[in-house]
């Protein structure tokens, strides 16, 4: 396959790119044409950060979607240690009474522009434990913006997820339009009927 | 594989020996006992629980593997079993002992055996928790893994119901 620009004798090697090229077109998509709303929404869709919160067995699914096989930083997304430093938590699974007080703190700690992602089929509705006494529906606590079925789901699906969150986030403007801490522009954000925490402060 | 038949039964024998020497140790103790292989359980009163163990504990059995509870509705009774085993006898760890105690299924009180044996505490925290059997003498009786609104439910007895969805109904 020739590349545009080089020539005949130099093919078959290895190139990173056109460079010149490629600086002047993201120039272009970047000044030129687009708002700076834009640009935010572009930003934070490419630096998704999810928490390090594994509440269940389909952690081992997520830590997988990030080894070199399935390579899930190509997306833009990595995880990383603190609530802090992050916006993204993905819930892995089961959600234990006590493990929902620790989603509902690593929640409130996130910075502003902040989004969930519900993995496994306890996270959507219980699962195998649908008639357990002892867990809590995640969507009952956090605002949820993608729901990936399965149990457990693939790593692909994890990726999927991500990139579909990416999607609705530069489609929607949500990143760019979230200004106030506590006021989503798209969807009002879930005030916890039950108080999760109250075993814990006594 | 004829050595290892060898000693197969060389060490039932080996079972047979510690089990002679566990009842003969626990003597008039004993109400009644079940045999299993490389098992015994050993049926005492309640009032003499504590008796026992400190016997079992100077024999060498140093800690308990589990703590058991089976609930029977129908007799009124919650069937408790310590299953006692050892790490530094050779000879002892070759066998599991289980003193098992009846007690009163609407009023679940009994001693405490966490002071004898250590390993007993967080176990009998968590017969605590799903059961609702006051261990008394227990330096730190709360719930272990439950939030405290769920574990007044005693969730593992009989009288807690599962609400299940009916699948196939004819």
């Amino acid at each position: 396959m020739a590349i545009e620009g080089v020539k005949a004798k130099e093919q078959g090697k290895v190139y990173v790119g056109n460079l010149d090229e490629t600086a002047k077109r993201a120039k272009q998509l970047l000044i030129g044409r687009l708002k700076l709303g834009k640009a935010v929404d572009w930003a934070t869709s490419f630096s998704l950060w999810p928490v390090h919160l594994t509440t269940s067995c389909c952690g081992c699914e997520f830590a997988a979607a990030w080894s070199p096989r399935f390579d899930g930083e190509q997306f833009g997304a990595l995880p990383w240690v603190g609530p802090r430093q992050t916006n993204l938590i993905i819930i892995e699974g089961t959600v234990t009474r006590k493990m929902a007080c620790a989603v509902k703190v690593t929640w409130d700690q996130m910075p502003a522009p902040k989004f969930a992602i519900a993995m496994g089929a306890c996270a959507l509705d219980g699962g195998i434990f649908y008639n357990s006494y002892n867990i809590v529906r995640p969507w009952e606590i956090i605002p949820i913006d993608v729901y990936i079925p399965g149990c457990p789901p693939r790593p692909e699906s994890v990726a999927r997820a991500i990139v579909d969150l990416q999607r609705s986030i530069r489609s929607k403007g949500i990143a760019s339009k979230w200004v106030e801490e506590g006021v989503r522009p798209d969807k009002p954000l879930v005030a916890p009927k039950q108080d999760v925490c109250s075993w814990w402060r006594g | 594989m004829v050595e290892g038949l060898r000693f197969m039964k060389l060490s039932e024998e080996m079972v047979r020996v510690v089990i002679e020497k566990v009842k003969k140790e626990l003597g008039d103790l004993v109400k009644s006992v079940e045999e299993g292989k490389g098992y015994i359980s050993i049926k005492v009163p309640l009032n003499r629980l504590r008796e026992a163990a400190v016997k079992l504990k100077n024999m060498g059995f140093d800690h308990v593997k589990s703590l058991t509870v089976t609930d029977y509705k129908k007799k009124g009774v919650f069937e408790v079993m310590y299953m006692a085993s050892s790490y530094l006898d050779e000879e002892l760890s070759r066998i599991i002992v289980s003193l098992t105690v009846e007690i009163d299924r609407n009023n679940p009180r009994m001693p405490s055996l966490s002071d004898i044996w250590t390993s007993v505490e967080f176990q009998e925290r968590e017969v605590y928790e799903f059961f609702g059997i006051h261990f008394e003498g227990h330096p730190d009786l709360r719930p272990l893994l439950l939030v405290p609104d769920i574990a007044d439910l005693k969730p593992l007895t009989k009288d807690f119901i599962v609400k299940e969805e009916p699948i196939f109904k004819s």
